[in-house]
């Protein structure tokens, strides 16, 4: 019966001229919108559960389906790893990054574009933690030690130091979710040097920064995939801008804010050129070592 | 008067053709309606029992990906996974599975096809059920006899055909990364971290293999179908109706008229008239004899009078 009526009301309604919806939804090449939540801070979370809480994110997928009109596939990911093989294979159409995988998305043959910038602004820079007592006072000293890093696609805690670490052999590399963990490493002697993220306080007595990297990291964001970035997608943005009070506070979404590419453009090309050396294996040892790029200005940072 | 009785006023208040028509038209009207009720039933039945078999072959086809990775596949790849590298999730049914049906929605004609499972406590937060599939999966945690559950779901994108089974923690080997961290392979802990996806216990229903089908394009095809009918018994009780009338006309009507001018003409001069109509054999022609006899007894009765007035002048 409801369905007579709902036939009704349309015919009534076509032969009243009405015009049509000019609803529109923005989906991915197969009909559904693959979004990848990794929020915008780097190494700050131990599991994946910590990304949202459950409410948070069944209202985010709520939100994203009736901004988007398509059927909304949410996947957080707490590995920046994880993120970053989705990424690479174009497995999502739009993701909420932090800034290490942003430069990386952008440098997946303009496989992304960012819309929107997420996160504070704060004072982050990449740092080298070590024990005091160990003696360690510069990065030569590092050489056979063993090394503490986030997992591959963090800026941070990963792409930074190993820039900065480059031309030194480590006798074995360990991986961490969270600088956290990292320092609980370090504390418990399984590791001899950690990436730590400067804006953090390591909390204990006893650790000291070795090296810190001139470059302030930037913030994250919200990056579209390009079929999206060609389709008309900013109904969409103005739903989520509309909405904003609807989206999790812990993704700091900056509402009509368009990211600064210029603040990422030295870093992608840092994030390139240790994408292209031969990486470290979990529990193995490790030679720093590949080419890097002539855009690259140079290292810098203390010590 | 009713409307009712105005339309169908006492017999012979009406041209007979008029009160044919009008009783043909109630009648067929009358049965189109009925007959158009009972198929939208029939085809509404129909429509669900075609809804329900896609559901059960994808569910169906979805458990075969399953198995194979279970068997096949996770021999192979697991091993490989118990070091501290990159966590190959390929080793996994349900990854499998949802990878499966997600290539099977690339293809246009599956776009509104969706194969997921939902766990209360997944390992990958994708996997996270949502208030509806946490009702389905309490449901079967309450009655662990439940099979399977379907219905329909309404999405903020319309409403969708969902059938539902328990995932149950059928072999200790789940238990491998689902029972600790501390059991679990380190490349899981990396991929995914310590804290989901743990605590499972053997034979414990975990979460739900819910897919669901589009129902939209079904009935709308079936409400098309029944249109079609519809209008196909109208038009063909239409034809009946005017045929009818036209056949009434030529056997009942028109020789009645015939027959009725005849008599009037005969009542003035009688032996000019002739009833050929009573060579008929049917009821018509019955009509003519007695008018034909009718007629002769008149010009009997004609002549006889002016016999009478010629004696008497």
């Amino acid at each position: 019966m409801n369905r007579w009526l709902s036939l009704l009301a349309l015919l009534l309604t076509s032969a009243c001229g009405g015009a049509p919806r000019s609803d529109v939804s923005l989906c991915g090449p197969g009909g559904r919108l693959r979004v990848g939540l990794v929020g915008a801070q780097e190494g700050q979370l131990e599991s994946a559960a910590g990304v949202l809480a459950d409410r948070e994110q069944f209202r985010l997928r709520e939100l994203l389906t009736v901004a988007s009109r398509c059927e909304v596939q949410l996947e957080p990911v707490v590995s920046p790893e994880q993120a970053r093989l989705r990424l690479k294979s174009g497995g999502w159409d739009l993701a909420f990054l932090p800034p290490g995988l942003t430069a990386f998305a952008l440098e997946q043959n303009g496989g992304y574009g960012l819309v929107r910038q997420l996160g504070r602004r704060g004072n982050s820079k990449s740092q080298l933690l070590v024990k005091a007592s160990r003696g360690l006072t510069s990065r030569a000293d590092l050489r056979g030690q063993r090394l503490g890093l986030l997992p591959r696609g963090s800026l941070s805690g990963f792409y930074l130091p190993l820039f900065n670490l480059h031309g030194l052999r480590f006798s074995e590399v360990q991986y961490a979710l969270s600088f956290a963990r990292l320092r609980e490493m370090l504390n418990d002697d399984k590791v001899d040097v950690i990436a730590w993220d400067g804006a953090i306080p390591h909390g204990m007595e006893g650790f000291e920064v070795l090296h810190e990297d001139s470059h302030l990291i930037p913030l994250g964001a919200l990056a579209l995939s390009q079929p999206l970035l060609q389709a008309d997608h900013q109904p969409f943005l103005h739903q989520l801008d509309e909405n904003v009070t609807q989206l999790p506070r812990s993704l700091g979404y900056a509402s009509g804010v368009l990211p600064e590419p210029y603040a990422l453009q030295e870093l992608r090309a840092i994030v390139a050129a240790v994408e292209g050396w031969s990486l470290p294996q979990g529990g193995q040892a490790y030679t720093v070592y590949g080419a890097k790029s002539a855009t690259i200005a140079g290292q810098g940072g203390k010590r | 008067m009713s409307p009712i009785k105005r339309l169908f006023p006492e017999p012979g208040r009406r041209p007979l053709r008029q009160q044919l028509a009008i009783t043909l038209t109630a009648i067929l009207t009358l049965s189109i309606l009925v007959a158009v009720l009972l198929l939208n039933l029939l085809f509404g039945w129909q429509a669900r029992e075609l809804i329900d078999q896609r559901a059960a072959f994808f569910m169906d086809a979805m458990l075969s990906v399953r198995a194979y990775t279970s068997k096949k596949v996770n021999p192979i790849v697991a091993p490989l996974n118990q070091g501290a590298g990159l966590f190959r999730p390929e080793a996994v049914p349900s990854f499998s599975a949802q990878t499966v049906a997600g290539l099977l929605k690339d293809n246009p004609d599956y776009r509104e096809y969706s194969y997921r499972e939902a766990a209360l406590n997944p390992t990958n937060l994708r996997d996270k059920a949502d208030s509806f599939e946490t009702g389905i999966i309490e449901k079967f945690r309450r009655d662990p006899s439940l099979k399977r559950q379907s219905g329909s779901k309404a999405t903020p994108l319309g409403v969708v055909h969902f059938v539902a089974q328990p995932i149950k923690v059928s072999k200790e080997s789940c238990l491998v990364c689902h029972s600790t961290p501390q059991r679990a392979p380190t490349s899981q802990l990396l991929a995914y971290g310590d804290s989901s996806g743990f605590g499972w216990k053997l034979n414990e229903i975990v979460g739900t293999q819910i897919v669901t089908v589009p129902q939209k394009a079904v009935f709308a095809a079936k409400d098309r179908s029944l249109i079609a009918t519809a209008v196909l018994m109208t038009l063909a009780f239409a034809g009946v109706g005017v045929i009818t009338n036209l056949v009434l006309n030529q056997l009942i009507l028109r020789p009645m008229r015939e027959i009725s001018r005849k008599a009037e003409e005969a009542s003035v001069i009688p032996a000019t008239v002739n009833f050929e109509e009573r060579e008929r054999r049917d009821e018509i022609g019955l009509l003519a004899r007695s008018f034909e006899r009718m007629k002769q007894s008149l010009a009997i009765s004609m002549q006889m009078l002016k016999d009478r007035k010629g004696q008497g002048g």
